[in-house]
């Protein structure tokens, strides 16, 4: 690697090297019974230059020439936008010295011994419900990282991730209810019962259809569907939206816009969550980022790039959306803080309202305006305090921006899920529902 | 490849009922500019494989980037399927198939300066910037590939071929104070660079619409009749009812299948969709499918009745009926699965301003901002939206977000358009990880009535 970066710098002022080389083993679970198994092996380098003060980048995988790459950079950074930032010197951890990415049982995991997990959790459901599909994935990955730039920084490390997930589908007439549920961890410490008790409880609350009508009416976001309220919030505090000045939030840094119980911060550090490594992808060490502390802004995230030009520093928040991508403001793991009151609590708070549980259409539409609009895939009705059965064709609508005013309550059990997201139960006073007459 | 395929096969046949491998070879080039700034500008090459085997009805698959031992891929492919496979494999029949297809480009993308590239959107990137003095941002992007695509199998076939791709989106972002509004116009082709030259009037558009929809009220929510132009109509089609043709869902689930019995009837007689991967030259086509199965077009919806399905050899085969060359893989790292290629509703006879006429309140839905579905639920997202009323298109209404249950959505469709568009955009389909696939799509404008749209 240090030999090719010495060859590239005959040619460009400075230069950066990234690799990344990974193993994903997925066994399926069709209808029931093990479908197929995959083996995907990847691997891929990326070159990044600073030429006469502007930036290139080229990348390949296989086994091309390393010299067509440098040649394809160089010519990219002829028209490349002006460098704003130097590749980091040093890539030392200043604060939490090792963060655990990495989980050797996960590798030494069998084929066999993940088939036999997916088995097990198909008859566990199959002792609840017989008729049902279920389809089952259990996965694990391993990637390796190295990176290496001329200014003398370098660092490389492994990465585990784990994950199972369910699906369980139930069809009645032209009635389908779908429910989806999945872990995720970097280390083999995957429980399944989790999973399978919660699709059970799910499969209960929607055995009955009841009917809702439109209007305005109190609704809890589980952990699952708070992506909904929280993405364009995340979106809006890019800090390339910010600098371009699209977002909304753009000019209420250190303003009081949201209520006293939201509190959230992205963060690389925490061990075997799946957003999580020593630095990002551009050799700036990976932190504790508070993005809204009692509901005031207080940072927005960036990187190297949109840093320099912002005229601020990089917060470790550089990332790569794949081998052809270059470094931008990206989210590591975000983890929005618990409150007090249990979902029941919630529950029992509520004469009429829903619960939203998973949606359709996530991140379609005006996401950097704040707005949403989505069908409630799966939903409960709330009547009188208690649950009472699923809705269906139901959409709700709103504006992620406004609605986190009226949080009444934040759950006192903060999930993880996709493993880079911690979130409570959310709890809105009232949200424009749209249903079917 | 050719001979690295046979080698890599030849000692491996009697292990597996059924082997193949492909591999690609890509070629890539993107441009964005963001705002004033040229945000982005790179190239890549991408080369990669992979083998698929099946062994008594179980399939093994390995994808990678290192060519240096194909025959142990082979084998390892062989050897997870073996942990599987506990009944017999069945594919439909096809005869196998040598044949090398080279695409000939008027105007080759691949001789064109990255200076000329650069230089045309910097152009466009200008008119959208420079139209208005709310245009706070922009979103340029331009993208090119040039793929070649291997195949072979152990049943003899192997096939060549070219594919080139290229796309423009141009999104403007109007802002006025916290009001933040965006509009996208796209353009996808398979042919030379010749398009991307006068699309000025895209770039316009973006602008203009942006701009509009600065003064949309947000629309009221509620059940509505609701007109669908080319490109929705389109979307719904691929989104709501396309997904539930695909075979793959239904060949091993009995109530699914049930559920999409052929004969059924699901709309009006006026009622017909299509889709074809033979038209030439769409994004969706190919002359063969990624599993060398030959494509064509076939009838999904037939004077109201469902009338076929898409299928890959082994749904084909486990439903007894014919493979109708749907097998896509998005590239090397996939697997192939079944998936729709260039998908549409024909024409019927009704003018557009017929399909107005009677509405006294209703919402005429025109592009598209996405659209998603899971089975019989689907939601599609608007691009911009227009109050209808007395039969009148009227004022500007945003975030019309469409919403409903495909089985009844269907036989809502009361009025079918004589004015039938394909749509080739810049995006593409998403499945099972595997997005963006090249698909194109269309319809006349429709008539839907009773369709629930989400609004505030």
């Amino acid at each position: 690697m240090e030999k090719l970066l010495q060859q590239v710098c005959k040619e460009v002022d400075s230069a950066e090297l990234f690799e990344a080389k990974s193993k994903t083993i997925p066994v399926n679970f069709e209808v029931n019974r093990l479908k197929s198994i995959d083996i995907f092996e990847s691997e891929g380098k990326a070159l990044r230059v600073i030429n006469k003060g502007r930036i290139g980048f080229s990348s390949s995988t296989g086994n091309e020439d390393f010299d067509l790459i440098v040649e394809k950079a160089v010519a990219t950074s002829e028209f490349g936008s002006t460098a704003s930032f130097d590749f980091s010197r040093e890539t030392k951890r200043s604060r939490k010295e090792k963060i655990n990415v990495y989980d050797k049982e996960v590798v030494d995991k069998s084929i066999e011994e993940m088939v036999k997990v997916g088995e097990d959790i198909i008859e566990k459901m199959k002792d609840f419900n017989r008729k049902l599909r279920y389809d089952i994935t259990i996965l694990k990955d391993y990637t390796e990282i190295e990176y290496l730039n001329s200014k003398g920084g370098n660092f490389s490390y492994n990465k585990t991730a784990i994950v199972y997930s369910v699906m369980a589908q139930q069809i009645e007439d032209q009635d389908m209810l779908i429910i989806e549920s999945s872990l995720e961890s970097g280390k083999d410490n995957l429980d399944a019962k989790e999973l399978t008790s919660e699709i059970i409880e799910n499969l209960k609350w929607g055995d009955k259809i009841v009917p809702v009508e439109s209007g305005k009416m109190p609704v809890i976001f589980t952990p699952k569907a708070a992506l909904v309220l929280i993405l364009p919030i995340i979106s809006g505090l890019n800090g390339k939206m910010v600098l371009k000045k699209i977002s909304p939030l753009a000019s209420r840094k250190n303003k009081k816009l949201w209520s006293d119980l939201l509190t959230f911060y992205s963060d690389g550090t925490i061990d075997f969550a799946l957003g999580s490594a020593p630095f990002d992808d551009e050799g700036i060490e990976m932190k504790r980022v508070p993005l809204v502390e009692k509901g005031e802004i207080k940072n927005f995230y960036y990187d190297l790039q949109t840093a320099g030009m912002a005229g601020v520093g990089s917060t470790g928040n550089g990332l790569r959306a794949g081998i052809q991508s270059e470094p931008i403001p990206g989210i590591s793991n975000l983890v929005v803080e618990e409150g007090k009151v249990s979902f029941s609590e919630m529950i029992k708070d509520i004469s009429e309202g829903i619960v939203i549980d998973q949606v359709l259409g996530l991140g379609q539409g005006n996401i950097i305006s704040g707005a949403f609009s989505n069908n409630v895939q799966l939903g409960y009705k709330i009547e009188k305090g208690k649950i009472v059965g699923r809705v269906k064709d139901v959409m709700i609508a709103g504006n992620a921006i406004e609605e986190l005013k009226n949080i009444v309550a934040l759950g006192d059990k903060a999930k993880w899920i996709g493993g880079k997201y911690k979130f409570p139960h959310i709890y809105l006073k009232s949200l424009s529902v749209s249903a079917k007459k | 490849m050719r001979e690295i395929f046979e080698k890599a096969l030849k000692n491996r046949k009697n292990s597996a009922d059924y082997i193949e491998i492909r591999a690609e070879k890509k070629e890539a080039t993107t441009i964005h500019f963001q705002g004033e700034k040229l945000e982005k500008i790179n190239c890549s090459q991408q080369a990669g494989g992979n083998v698929r085997a099946l062994v008594k009805g179980g399939w093994g698959f390995v994808s990678f980037n290192q060519f240096d031992d194909l025959e142990e891929k082979v084998r390892e492919a062989i050897k997870v399927a073996s942990l599987i496979g506990k009944e017999e494999s069945k594919l439909a029949v096809i005869s196998p198939v040598v044949e090398i297809i080279n695409r000939e480009l008027d105007k080759d993308f691949r001789q064109i300066s990255l200076r000329e590239k650069k230089d045309l959107m910097e152009n466009y990137n200008n008119i959208i910037m420079k139209s208005n003095p709310l245009i706070q941002s922009s979103n340029v992007i331009y993208s090119d590939r040039f793929s070649t695509i291997y195949f072979a199998n152990s049943e003899g076939s192997y096939v060549e071929q070219e594919k080139p791709f290229l796309s423009a989106r141009f999104t403007a972002i109007a802002r006025e104070e916290d009001n933040v509004q965006m509009a996208n116009e796209t353009v996808g082709s398979t042919k030379g660079f010749g398009i991307m030259e006068k699309i000025s009037t895209k770039a316009q558009r973006a602008a203009f619409r942006a701009i509009n929809l600065l003064k949309a009220q947000p629309v009221e929510g509620g059940e509505y009749t609701v007109i669908l132009d080319q490109t929705l109509g389109g979307v719904f089609i691929h989104e709501a009812f396309g997904h539930l043709s695909e075979a793959d869902f239904l060949y091993e689930d009995e109530r699914m299948s049930g559920l999409m019995k052929l004969g059924k009837k699901f709309g009006s007689p006026k009622l017909n969709v299509v889709d074809d991967g033979s038209t030439p030259d769409l994004l969706g086509s190919a002359k063969y499918d990624d599993e060398g199965v030959r494509t064509k077009k076939n009838y999904l919806i037939k004077d109201g009745i469902l009338a076929g399905r898409l299928h890959s050899r082994e749904t084909a085969a486990k439903m007894g009926e014919e493979p109708t060359g749907n097998a896509r893989a998005l590239n090397y790292r996939f697997k192939p699965i079944v998936r729709m290629t260039n998908t549409y509703v024909e024409n019927g006879d009704t003018p557009f301003k017929d399909l107005l006429s009677g509405i006294k309140k209703g919402i005429y839905a025109k592009d598209c901002y996405g659209g998603m579905t899971t089975f019989e639920t689907f939601t599609f997202s608007a691009g911009e939206g227009f109050m209808i009323r007395d039969g009148e298109i009227t004022d500007p209404v945003k975030d019309v977000v469409l919403s409903g249950n495909l089985f009844t959505t269907l036989l809502n469709i009361e009025g079918v358009g004589n004015d039938l568009k394909m749509i080739e955009s810049g995006g593409g389909c998403g499945k099972a990880g595997q997005n963006p696939l090249p698909v194109s799509w269309g319809s006349p404008h429709l008539r839907i009535k009773k369709v629930v749209v989400g609004g505030r």
